[in-house]
């Protein structure tokens, strides 16, 4: 197993680092003080990334993305993690896979003003009633030849005010439930279209979070994404991807950039004549808090590695969303005890990176759905589905199929 | 117009430095990087071949262990080709024997104008881009804080103490570049693709016919006798404002007699 890191993303990711510190991170405070990044800023920014071809780099090269592979991509998403969703959302773009799922006609209409930049896509799925249940959707969307029509709600639909179009998902056929979902790219600007209430958050300052209404909404066939039916399973496959690069991985840099912060502060405080660091139960938080980051960061890229190899990486990426989203939230807690005051304090960013945190172990899947996932295909396929070796032929123990809990 | 910038890998300063102490010389074993410093030579010469309208960017450096991380560091941000010296006989050169060494290499490239930084940020000697200079025949400018190039001409404006002289100097010649004379550019994610299929010409003492006795620790004249670690420094004083803050500051600047 090969750790090294080629000099091409050596070099990619110093460009990407210096990017941050220089471009996004003197921005951050201001953000999380007003609330919003202030439009003239975003363009700048989008303008000076997109110029060193840092916008849109998880899209394929036939779409006139980076073309980097789910390892490098991984990689780079990790580099994210040192500043805020808003700031990455627009300096190097948010193409959702899914819209590779385009025809031609869509792909020119859809996708490429996308990866150009030029448009912002949300995905539309959560409903009040309907969050990590995703096939429990209730917007419908009735055959209306020669198109259909869409009626229902949206909430939680991250960055909905910038967005130019949403990729909406809605049921089509109501007794098929799972199968009977497809997805539409519906304009903004569609007649019927309302955006709602920007839904206030603990954190991700920023990042507006609207309920969406589809009023009646009427669109052609050119519209429907991928086929008929086959939405939800669209959104099984390619979200994943997202969730692993903007939760996994970007959790991982949330937790690296912060423990750095930490080790710093118990290197340099001194109290009771020594350095904090000196102390053992200080010590212990750094290093839960090491060991926590680099176990995160290993899954990350081996479940990157595992889509790379063109396998389902969807018990990988449960396995990533559970760990990186826990780890995340263990590291940024044990920051706050080790800054004291001053990492409850707004003086710091400590405080925000805690209260950003908390939303990883919820959104794009609550960690007990995914560990729901990981427990039933252990189940079904044994432990050694996650072992590079496979079962390695090792028999089952000659008591294993009888062996009740309690009692020899 | 065709620019030669020497650029040096060093060990990266962000990791703890270790000496040899047979030499006392840095630990140049692990992986090198891009001195930052020379950074500002590369973006000022890839400005100068765009405003002449043609012309390419050629890096010098001298590094152990065929060493070319640096190097496309700086490809990456748009030089078009690199000529690295890397030979096992240059262990314990001096800035002397480096500068012969990198005069040498540039002899090659031809160039109308050579690039280098003030100093470097692990050797601080400051002398080897004159020498260089000295070793070519041609003029040299230290310091500058801006650079043109008119006709045959390069025109500087060269830092001093009290402001800036502006010096005009015939071509070709070595001008040293300070850290204020352009913003480095980062390189691009096409530049940082396109770096790997650049040209690297990996050249030793005998391909330059530099006779292998006169470079390395044979040939320097230079020897580092003894290192003692810098000495921490003291922590600072700490003004509270009670109203007085200004007359408290103003005394202590007088009693640095700094006013």
């Amino acid at each position: 197993m090969d750790f090294t890191v080629s000099e091409e993303m050596t070099a990619l990711l110093e460009t990407v680092r210096r990017f941050i510190a220089a471009e996004l991170a003197p921005l951050e405070h201001e953000v999380e003080e007003r609330g919003v990044l202030a439009p003239e800023v975003a363009r700048t920014i989008f303008e000076k990334s997109r110029a060193l071809g840092l916008y849109a780099m998880n899209v394929p090269g036939r779409f006139g993305g980076g073309g980097l592979s789910a390892v490098e991509t991984v990689m780079v998403e990790e580099q994210f993690g040192h500043t805020t969703d808003i700031l990455v959302r627009r300096a190097f773009g948010n193409v959702y896979e899914v819209l590779f799922a385009a025809d031609a006609a869509q792909t020119e209409r859809w996708l490429l003003p996308c990866v150009r930049g030029e448009r912002t896509a949300s995905i539309a799925i959560t409903e009040p009633d309907a969050g990590s249940d995703a096939a429990g959707i209730t917007t419908r969307a009735e055959r209306v030849a020669p198109g259909w029509r869409i009626n229902g709600a949206k909430h939680f639909i991250s960055d909905a005010a910038f967005s130019d179009f949403f990729v909406v998902s809605a049921v089509t056929d109501p007794p098929k439930r799972s199968r009977g979902i497809s997805l539409f790219l519906v304009d903004k600007a569609a007649p019927g279209v309302t955006i709602g209430r920007d839904q206030p958050m603990m954190g991700l300052r920023g990042t507006s979070h609207h309920e969406l209404f589809f009023d009646g909404v009427e669109v052609g066939d050119e519209h429907l994404l991928g086929e008929e039916g086959t939405g939800y399973a669209q959104v099984l496959a390619t979200l994943g991807r997202v969730r692993l690069a903007q939760v996994g991985a970007r959790s991982v840099g949330k937790a690296s950039h912060v423990l750095d912060l930490m080790t710093r502060h118990a290197a340099a405080r001194r109290q009771f004549g020594q350095a904090i660091g000196e102390f053992q139960m200080v010590q212990q938080l750094l290093a839960d808090s090491v060991i926590d980051v680099n176990a995160a960061r290993l899954l990350v890229l081996r479940a990157a590695w595992e889509l790379d190899a063109g396998r389902d990486a969807r018990d990988w990426i449960a396995m990533v969303k559970v760990h990186a989203s826990e780890a995340l939230g263990r590291v940024v807690d044990r920051a706050v005890q080790v800054f004291g005051g001053m990492g409850y304090c707004k003086d710091l960013s400590i405080e925000r990176y805690y209260r950003d945190a908390r939303v990883a172990r919820i959104y794009d899947g609550a960690s007990e759905i995914h560990r729901m996932v990981v427990a039933r295909d252990a189940l079904r396929s044994g432990a050694a589905l996650f072992d590079s070796m496979g079962s390695g032929g090792w028999a089952p123990e000659p008591h294993a199929a009888t062996a009740r809990g309690g009692g020899r | 117009m065709n620019v030669v910038v020497c650029v040096k890998q060093i060990p990266d300063p962000a990791a703890p430095p270790s000496l040899d102490p047979a030499t006392n010389t840095l630990n140049r074993s692990g992986k090198l990087i891009l001195d930052d410093s020379d950074a500002y030579g590369v973006e000022m010469a890839l400005q100068l071949v765009d405003a002449a309208g043609g012309g390419e960017v050629t890096l010098v450096s001298m590094a152990p262990n065929g060493e070319v991380s640096g190097l496309r560091t700086a490809l990456a941000m748009g030089a078009a080709k690199a000529i690295l010296v890397s030979d096992d006989v240059l262990v314990g050169s001096d800035a002397l024997g480096t500068a012969k060494v990198l005069a040498a290499a540039i002899r090659r490239a031809a160039p109308d104008l050579v690039l280098a930084a003030t100093e470097s940020t692990d050797g601080y000697t400051g002398t080897t881009p004159v020498q260089v200079a000295e070793l070519l025949g041609f003029p040299s400018v230290t310091f500058a804080k801006k650079v043109e190039v008119s006709g045959s001409t390069v025109k500087v404006q060269r830092q001093t103490e009290a402001g800036f002289d502006e010096v005009e100097s015939p071509l070709p010649a070595v001008v040293t570049v300070t850290a204020g004379v352009v913003e480095p550019r980062y390189p691009s994610f096409k530049g940082i693709m396109a770096a790997k299929s650049k040209p690297v010409e990996t050249l030793t003492v005998a391909d330059l016919g530099i006779d292998p006795s006169e470079v390395g620790a044979t040939g320097a004249r230079q020897a580092i006798t003894s290192v003692t670690a810098a000495e921490a420094r003291q922590s600072g004083e700490i003004v509270v404002d009670e109203g007085d803050a200004h007359e408290r500051i103003i005394q202590f600047l007088e009693q640095l007699k700094v006013l």
